[in-house]
């Protein structure tokens, strides 16, 4: 039987680590509101984008030269690129895990053809690194703060690789943030460009020639799709770090519940022998 | 006619304008157009430069710089790489 000492130590050392839990806990809630806004902050530009896109294409529809633009033109997938979003640090619960048997298994799926991989975040680079997995590029530190301008250069860099050929299809994948207890794991492809869905084009004055607005708009949709899974991604991890985190702090709690009774029924124990003992030491002169 | 149209200015990490204004001068690639209502629909691309407008609730000015301005149907959508508040 453990000793009192022995058991109040326990109790203690596990109300430090739930202390520290609930601190967590507290700093990815608040992290988490913060990525939320930033979520919202970002839907009307993106919303923007899309009508814009879709009635420049509209405009141009037809022209030939729009077939060959190199951020429209689809070839047989051979190699592919798979931008790869996890978090920096664990301690998220299944976060990580979920993305990286995601990964595994997008990689086994497309085993015929070669996939190479760009990373964001340190725990999915940590892990196909120590595979020995092709990673062409590695991106960290955005769980932490980010800016529209890390995601436009990661996009450039996509682009280019694109553009000169060296990759054939760009998948995204990450945590898309559904709500507080619900992350949805999600692989998209951004290259080559989904043709935009034309509308009715309105009769525009055009400043510049539509051909080379729409040039424009096209890498700024990978841009966006890149940011836009940065953000999704951030707030995911947060709101999971949050819920393992609360999960901690529960479990630590009932621990100490448990460690408490017991302790008390130890101590009750030693109490009730050492009465008898009293007892039966003066029964025994009488 | 409307005597004011439907101004909107994002960037892709907020919205900084959505307002009902009078008029609006928007620095493009070709240099500054002016808006008023009822202007005909046109497309294109941002300079950088001064961004002002001014409506029933006051006046406003912005640095922006690149992206593309849309004028349609009394709607103007400013979609800027940059903007801030300070001024030049």
């Amino acid at each position: 039987m453990p000793s009192l000492i022995d058991l109040r130590r326990r109790i203690r050392s596990v109300r430090n680590t739930q202390q520290v839990t609930k601190a967590m806990k507290m700093v990815s809630a608040a992290k988490l509101r913060r990525a939320q806004d930033r979520v919202l902050a970002a839907r009307p530009y993106a919303a923007m984008y899309r009508e814009l896109r879709a009635r420049v294409a509209a405009a141009v529809a037809g022209d030939e030269r729009l077939a060959s633009h190199p951020l429209l033109v689809s070839r047989p997938e051979q190699r592919i690129l798979l931008v790869f979003l996890t978090a920096d640090r664990g301690l998220a619960g299944a976060f990580n895990t979920n993305l990286i048997r995601a990964a595994q298994t997008f990689i086994q799926q497309h085993a015929d053809q070669q996939v190479e991989l760009v990373t964001i975040g340190r725990k999915g680079r940590d892990f196909f690194r120590k595979r020995k997995a092709p990673i062409v590029a590695e991106y960290t530190g955005f769980s932490q703060r980010f800016q529209y301008a890390d995601a436009a250069a990661v996009a450039r860099f996509l682009i280019e690789r694109y553009e000169r050929a060296e990759t054939d299809a760009v998948y995204l994948l990450y945590n898309e943030f559904k709500s507080l207890i619900s992350a949805r794991l999600t692989v998209t492809r951004i290259l080559p460009v989904e043709p935009a869905q034309t509308v009715r084009p309105p009769d525009y004055i055009f400043e510049q020639p539509a051909i080379e607005l729409l040039a424009g708009l096209l890498p700024r949709y990978v841009e966006i799709a890149v940011y836009q899974a940065l953000l999704e991604s951030v707030a995911a991890e947060h709101a999971a770090r949050m819920t393992a985190m609360d999960q901690a702090t529960k479990n630590a709690g009932e621990m100490i519940a448990r460690l408490t009774l017991f302790m008390n029924r130890v101590r009750q124990a030693s109490i009730t022998k050492e009465i008898i003992e009293v007892v039966s030491g003066a029964e025994a002169l009488e | 006619m409307a005597d004011t149209f439907l101004l909107e200015v994002a960037t892709p990490e907020r919205l900084w304008v959505r307002e009902y204004v009078r008029e609006a001068q928007i620095p493009c690639r070709n240099g500054y157009i002016g808006v008023l209502p009822g202007h005909a629909a046109l497309l294109s691309e941002l300079g950088s430069g001064q961004l002002t407008y001014s409506g029933d609730k006051g006046s406003g000015s912005l640095r922006i710089s690149g992206g593309w301005v849309e004028v349609l149907d009394d709607h103007v959508r400013v979609l800027a790489d940059e903007a801030s508040e300070e001024s030049t």
